[in-house]
C-alpha cells in the first residue's frame, strides 16, 4: 500500500498552535490565584499527568510507529527509582529535598532502562515489538517483587506524606506543558520528520541515510524519561508503591487509549484525548455500576474500527474513515 | 535551531513571568461559616458529618459492599434506635457520606481529598484492602483528620508513625497466634509457609514465623508466590519432601482451593494445614466439599463467639440484626466495619466533644469489650488486645476452636492422611 | 535424582496442556497474520462453560467437550465474519487494538455475569497414583492425553481432507489461494472456528485443575505467544515440542529454586519470550514469518 503523503503544515499554522497552548499554560497557571479548592488542584494535577502519559506514549507508539504495550514499564521504574531513594537514601537535609533530587533520577533510570531494552528489542517489528515490550513489562513487575530488599517485595515501599496539592499542581503543569512543547518541536522538526518516515517506511527510510536506530532509540529514551517522571511523582503523591498499583496493564491501555481516541500521531491529539477520557471516566463510567471496563473495551473496538485516525485524524483527513466521511458529507451538504 | 532556541526563550519568559508573580494564595480549604454556623446553631438539629470512601466496583466491590452494608448496620442503629451520640447532653445525628473508590488509589485519594476539604466531614472511616488505607490514611494525616479502619491488617500501616490512624482488627502479624499456640500444645513439631507475595499474606506470614519460634515450632521452609497464581503444586511438591507437620498457606480465597486441591493431588499430608484466608468463608465448603474438613484458617470474628456489648448484644444478636438488615449473614468485614464505626462512636461520647485532638484522645485511651472483641488500641493506632480466633472446618460446620473463651468445639489433631479419608 | 524425574514428568504433562493452549494462537497468527490477544479468555470462557455444565448438569468436564466445541467453534466463525475479517487487511495495529478490545469486554462481561468469585470444577477422581516412584496426578495424566489426541487429529484434518489443505494454502500465499478459487473469508472464518473451540476447549479441560475467574486470561495468551515463538507459527509438532520446554522449565525453576521458585517460574516464561524475539526475531525454529512485509 502506497504510504499516505501528508503535506507539511504550514508555518504560520504551527506556530498558532504552540502560542495557543503557551496560553493555556499561562492561563492554568494563574487559575490557582482565584481561589480554589485542593481537590480542584489535586484533579487538575491528575489531568496533567494523563497528558503527560498519553503525549510521551504518542511520541514512540504514534510517531515512530512502534506500538508499545509496556510503556507502563517505565512508569514503575521511575516510582520505584523515587521510593528506594526516597526511602533507603535519606538524601539531604529533608525528605521534601530528596524529593527534588530523587525526581531527575527517576526520568534517567527509566531512560537508561529504555536505552538497555530498546537496543534489542527496537530491532523487532511490528507487533514481535509490542509483545516483546509486554513480555518486559510482566518480567520487570516480578524481579521488582522479587528483588525484596531493595524494593520490599509485594509489600511495597512507603514514603513519607508530605503531600503539597498546589506544588503539585505545578509541577505537572510544568513538566505537562514542557512535554507537548517538545512533541510540537519533535513534529515539525528534521527529526519528527526523520521519525514519521520511519512508520511509514522503515527500509525506505534507511535508504535514504537516516540513521534509523539512533532516531528510535532517542524517541524512545524522551518518552521513557518523562514517562519515569511521571511515575515518580506518582509514587511521592500517592506515598505508597507496590508492584500491583504501580505495574498495571490499564495504565498502558489508558495511554493507548488516549492517543487513539484524539488521533495518533498528531500532537494536540493524545492531550485533547487525555482530556476526554478523564472526565468520561469521572463523571460517565462512575456511575455505571462496574461495567466501565467493559464499556473501555468496547469502545476501544469501535475507535480501531470506525475512528482509527482518532477525533483530530478524522477532522484534518475526513476521508479516511467512515465517520469522518460522514462528517464531510453533512457539512459539504450543508454548504450546497 | 532558530525554532529551538525562540521556544525555549519563550518558555523562559513564561516561567521568569511566573515566578515574578507573588505566590498564588494557598489552596481554599478554610471552613465554610454558613455551614459551620448552620452546625453550631443551638436550635438546629444537630448533626455528625463522617465520610469514607469504599469500593462499591472494581475488585473489591464484594468486600467493599460489606464494608458498607457493616457501616449501614451501626447509621440505622445509631440514628433510629440509640437516639444519635450523645455530646454534653445533646444528641447528634449521624450523616454518614459515602463515595465508591473503584478499587483505584488515584481515586481514593481524589475522593478522601473532597471528603476532607469539600464536604468537611468531622472524621473518616476506612476504606476496604491495606492498599486502598495506605493511600487513604496518608491523606488523612496530612490533613490532620481521624480515619478509623478495620479493613486494613497490614502491618506496614503501622509502621509510618501516623498519628489519626486508628484499626480495630488484629493486625495481620497475630493472624496466626492462636492456633500455632494451640497446635504446639497438641504436639506440633515442625512448619512450612507458603505465602502470597503481596502486602498483608506478607504481613502474616512474617507474624506465623515469629508465632512458631515463639511457641518452639521448627521452621523448615518458606515459599512465596505470585498473585493469582495459577499452580502451586511446586510448592507442595516441595513441602512434601519436608514432612512438616503443620502447613501455612495463604494470601486470597481462591489460594485456599488450590492448596486444597493440590496437597489431595500430589498427596501431601501435614498434620494440620492452616490456611489464612478461605476456610472461615462458607464457600469454601460449598467449594471443596469434604476435602476441606480439618482445615485450619484464623478469623477475626465469627457469630458463634461469645463477646457482647450493650449495644449490639452479644455477636449473634449482632448477626441476627444484620441478617434482618441485609438479607445475609454478616461475614467478619462486615462485623468489623460495625465495630469501626461503634469505636469511634464510643471515643466521640468519651470525649465528650466533636474536636479531634480531645477524640484522638479518647480512642488512645478506650479500652472496651464489643460483640466483635476487645478494643484497645496501642501507640501506633493497631487493635493489639484482640486475639485472632481459630477455626476448624468439621463436619461441613466452620466452628471456633480458639482462642480459649470464644470456642465451641475442640480442635482435631492431628488430621488423617488423604488416602484414610 | 527421584525429585528431577519427578519434575521431568510434571513439566511433560503440563507442556501437552501448554501444546493444545497455544495453538489457537498460533494457527490463526499463521493463517491471517492476526495476533489474537483475546486468546485466553476464549480459554476462560470455555472453563466457564465447563463450570456451568458440570455444576448445574452434573456433566463431567471432559465429556462436556462434546458441547463446547461445536458451540465455541459457531461463536470463533460468527466472529470472524462479524469482527475480525474487517480488520485482516488493515495494519497490524488495529488487529491488536481490536482483540485487545474484546479481552477486556469478554473478561468484563464475564466478571459482570458471574462476579469476580473463583469457580471450581471438583471432579471425584482428582487424586494421584504412583508408578515407579513417581507421583502422577490423574487429571493431569487425563489432559495430557487428551490434548495429544486432538492434536493429531487436527495434524490429520490439515494435512489430508480438502478444507485443511485450503486452509494451509491461505496459509502459505493468500493472493495464488484466492487465484486458484479458494473463498479466503470462509476459510478465515473456519480457521478461527475451530481455533477458538480448540482454545475453549483447552480450557474445558484445565477446569477441574485451576480455579477459574473471569481475569485468568492474560496470562495464558502470554505463555502461548511463547509457546508459538519457540515453536513456529501453525505447526503443530512445533508448539507441543514449544510447550514442554515451557512446561519443563517452569517446573524445573520452580522445583529448584528455593523460597522464590513459583514466582520465577512464572518469570521464565516471558523472559524465553523476550530473548527468543530479541536473539532470533523469526523464532527459535524459523517459524516465524516476517509481518512488516505484509503490514501496511
Amino acid at each position: 500500500m502506497i504510504a499516505k503523503v501528508r503535506r507539511l503544515p504550514r508555518f504560520f499554522g504551527a506556530w498558532v498552535g504552540l502560542t495557543l497552548w503557551l496560553l493555556l499554560m499561562l492561563l492554568l497557571a494563574l487559575y490557582p490565584y482565584t481561589g480554589v479548592s485542593s481537590l480542584t488542584l489535586f484533579v487538575g494535577s491528575q489531568v496533567f499527568v494523563l497528558v503527560t502519559l498519553a503525549s510521551n506514549w504518542n511520541l514512540i507508539g504514534g510517531l515512530t510507529g512502534y506500538v508499545d504495550f509496556g510503556h507502563a514499564v517505565f512508569f514503575g521504574i521511575g516510582a520505584y527509582v523515587m521510593g528506594i531513594l526516597v526511602t533507603h537514601l535519606p538524601l539531604l537535609i529533608s525528605p521534601e529535598w530528596s524529593f527534588w533530587q530523587a525526581l531527575p533520577i527517576s526520568g534517567v533510570a527509566a531512560a537508561v532502562f529504555a536505552l538497555l531494552i530498546g537496543l534489542p528489542t527496537l530491532r523487532l517489528k511490528g507487533p514481535y515489538f509490542s509483545i516483546a515490550m509486554l513480555g518486559t513489562f510482566v518480567v520487570t513487575r516480578e524481579i521488582v517483587r522479587v528483588l525484596r530488599p531493595l524494593t520490599g517485595g509485594g509489600s511495597g515501599l512507603s514514603l513519607p506524606p508530605i503531600l503539597n496539592r498546589l506544588g503539585d499542581y505545578y509541577l505537572m503543569l510544568g513538566v505537562m506543558g514542557l512535554v507537548v512543547a517538545i512533541i510540537w518541536w519533535i513534529h515539525r522538526s528534521e527529526f519528527g520528520q526523520s521519525l514519521i518516515a520511519i512508520r511509514e517506511d522503515e527500509i525506505g527510510a534507511e535508504m535514504r541515510g537516516i540513521n534509523t536506530t539512533l532516531h528510535k532509540i532517542v524517541a524512545f529514551m524522551i518518552a521513557a524519561f518523562f514517562t519515569g517522571i511521571v511515575g515518580g511523582f506518582w509514587a511521592w503523591q500517592n506515598t505508597v508503591i507496590d508492584p500491583d498499583v504501580v505495574f498495571i496493564e490499564a495504565r498502558t491501555v489508558e495511554m493507548v487509549m488516549m492517543s487513539m481516541l484524539g488521533g495518533l500521531g498528531t500532537v494536540w491529539g493524545p492531550p485533547l484525548g487525555a482530556v476526554i477520557i478523564y472526565f468520561l471516566q469521572d463523571v460517565v463510567w462512575g456511575n455505571l455500576f462496574g461495567v466501565h471496563l467493559l464499556v473501555l473495551g468496547v469502545l476501544l473496538v469501535l475507535l480501531a474500527l470506525f475512528l482509527p485516525e482518532g477525533i483530530l485524524g478524522a477532522l484534518e483527513d475526513r476521508s479516511s474513515t467512515s465517520i469522518g466521511r460522514l462528517l464531510g458529507r453533512v457539512t459539504s451538504r450543508g454548504r450546497n | 535551531m532558530r525554532q529551538i532556541i525562540l521556544l525555549f526563550s519563550l518558555l523562559l519568559v513564561a516561567s521568569l513571568v511566573l515566578t515574578a508573580c507573588p505566590g498564588p494564595p494557598a489552596p481554599v480549604d478554610a471552613p465554610d461559616t454558613a455551614a459551620d454556623s448552620a452546625r453550631t446553631d443551638a436550635d438546629a438539629e444537630k448533626i455528625i458529618y463522617i465520610g469514607g470512601a469504599v469500593s462499591e466496583t472494581g475488585k473489591y466491590a464484594r468486600e467493599g459492599q460489606d464494608t458498607r452494608q457493616g457501616y449501614g448496620v451501626w447509621l440505622d442503629w445509631v440514628n433510629n434506635e440509640y437516639g444519635g451520640i450523645k455530646i454534653a447532653n445533646h444528641r447528634y445525628k449521624v450523616e454518614l457520606v459515602m463515595y465508591d473508590d473503584e478499587g483505584d488509589p488515584d481515586t481514593t485519594a481524589r475522593l478522601v481529598e473532597r471528603l476532607i476539604n469539600e464536604d468537611r466531614v468531622d472524621f473518616l472511616l476506612g476504606p476496604y484492602s491495606s492498599t486502598l488505607t495506605q493511600s487513604a490514611s496518608a491523606i488523612a494525616e496530612k490533613y490532620g483528620k481521624i480515619m478509623i479502619e478495620g479493613n486494613g491488617a497490614a502491618e506496614t500501616l503501622f509502621e509510618r508513625g501516623f498519628q489519626n490512624l486508628f484499626a480495630v482488627l488484629t493486625p495481620a502479624g497475630n493472624y496466626t497466634q492462636s492456633a500455632l499456640q494451640m497446635l504446639a500444645a497438641k504436639g506440633a513439631k515442625t512448619v512450612v509457609i507458603a505465602y502470597e507475595d503481596t502486602a498483608f499474606p506478607t504481613s502474616v506470614a512474617e507474624g506465623a514465623q515469629r508465632w512458631a519460634a515463639e511457641y518452639g515450632l521448627e521452621l523448615l521452609g518458606v515459599e512465596t508466590y505470585p498473585k493469582d497464581v495459577a499452580d502451586v503444586s511446586g510448592i507442595i511438591s516441595k513441602f512434601k519432601r519436608l514432612e512438616a507437620d503443620v502447613f501455612i498457606g495463604g494470601g486470597h480465597f481462591n489460594d485456599a482451593v488450590l492448596f486444597i486441591r493440590a496437597a489431595k493431588e500430589l498427596d501431601f499430608n501435614p498434620k494440620a494445614m492452616v490456611i489464612t484466608v478461605g476456610p472461615s468463608n462458607p464457600k469454601l465448603v460449598a467449594e471443596v466439599g469434604v476435602d476441606a474438613e480439618y482445615i485450619i484458617g484464623p478469623t477475626q470474628w465469627e457469630a458463634s463467639m461469645n463477646y457482647a456489648d450493650e449495644y449490639f448484644g452479644s455477636a449473634s444478636d449482632y448477626a441476627a440484626r444484620y441478617r434482618e438488615m441485609w438479607d445475609e449473614s454478616p461475614t467478619y468485614q462486615a462485623a468489623e466495619s460495625t465495630a469501626t464505626a461503634l469505636a469511634l462512636h464510643l471515643a466521640i461520647e468519651e470525649a465528650n466533644s466533636l474536636d479531634t485532638d480531645a477524640v484522638r484522645e479518647a480512642l488512645r485511651n478506650l479500652d472496651v469489650v464489643t460483640f466483635y472483641g476487645p478494643i484497645d488500641f496501642d501507640e501506633t493506632g493497631k487493635n493489639a488486645s484482640k486475639p485472632m480466633g481459630a477455626i476448624q472446618i468439621q463436619g461441613g460446620e466452620i466452628l471456633v476452636v480458639a482462642p480459649g473463651n470464644a470456642a465451641v468445639a475442640d480442635l482435631l489433631y492431628p488430621a488423617p492422611a488423604w488416602k484414610d479419608r | 535424582m527421584d525429585q528431577f524425574l519427578q519434575a521431568l514428568v510434571s513439566g511433560l504433562l503440563l507442556g501437552g496442556f501448554y501444546a493444545v493452549m497455544a495453538l489457537g494462537l498460533s494457527v490463526i497468527w499463521g493463517v491471517m497474520g492476526v495476533i489474537n490477544l483475546a486468546h485466553g479468555e476464549f480459554l476462560m470462557i470455555g472453563a466457564y462453560m465447563a463450570w456451568g455444565l458440570f455444576r448445574f448438569f452434573g456433566l463431567d468436564p471432559f465429556a462436556s467437550l462434546l458441547l463446547i466445541l461445536p458451540l465455541m467453534f459457531l461463536v470463533g466463525y460468527l466472529l470472524q465474519i462479524i469482527l475480525i475479517n474487517r480488520i485482516v487487511e488493515r495494519p497490524y495495529l488495529m488487529a491488536l487494538l481490536v482483540t485487545f478490545g474484546v479481552s477486556i469486554a469478554l473478561a468484563n462481561t464475564f466478571k459482570i455475569l458471574f462476579t469476580s468469585d473463583p469457580r471450581n470444577v471438583p471432579v471425584v477422581y482428582n487424586g494421584s497414583m504412583q508408578l515407579v516412584g513417581i507421583t502422577f496426578p490423574i487429571v493431569k495424566t487425563i489432559i495430557f492425553f487428551v490434548a495429544l489426541l486432538s492434536m493429531i487429529c487436527l495434524q490429520i484434518f490439515l494435512q489430508r481432507s480438502r478444507l485443511g489443505k485450503s486452509i494451509r494454502a491461505t496459509a502459505q500465499n493468500k493472493n495464488a489461494a484466492r487465484i486458484v478459487g479458494v473463498d479466503i473469508n470462509r476459510v478465515y472464518a473456519i480457521t478461527a472456528g475451530l481455533c477458538i473451540a480448540l482454545t475453549a476447549a483447552a480450557g474445558a479441560m484445565i477446569s477441574p485443575t485451576q480455579a477459574i475467574f473471569p481475569f485468568m486470561g492474560p496470562p495464558f495468551t502470554l505463555k502461548a505467544f511463547t509457546i508459538t515463538a519457540l515453536g513456529g507459527l501453525g505447526r503443530i509438532p512445533g508448539a507441543l515440542l514449544g510447550g514442554i520446554i515451557l512446561g519443563i522449565t517452569e517446573i524445573l525453576v520452580s522445583t529448584y529454586v528455593q523460597g522464590i521458585g513459583t514466582n520465577l517460574g512464572i518469570v521464565t516464561s516471558f523472559a524465553l519470550l523476550v530473548l527468543i524475539l530479541v536473539l532470533r526475531p523469526q523464532g527459535l525454529l524459523g517459524g516465524l514469518r516476517p509481518l512488516d512485509a505484509e503490514a501496511e
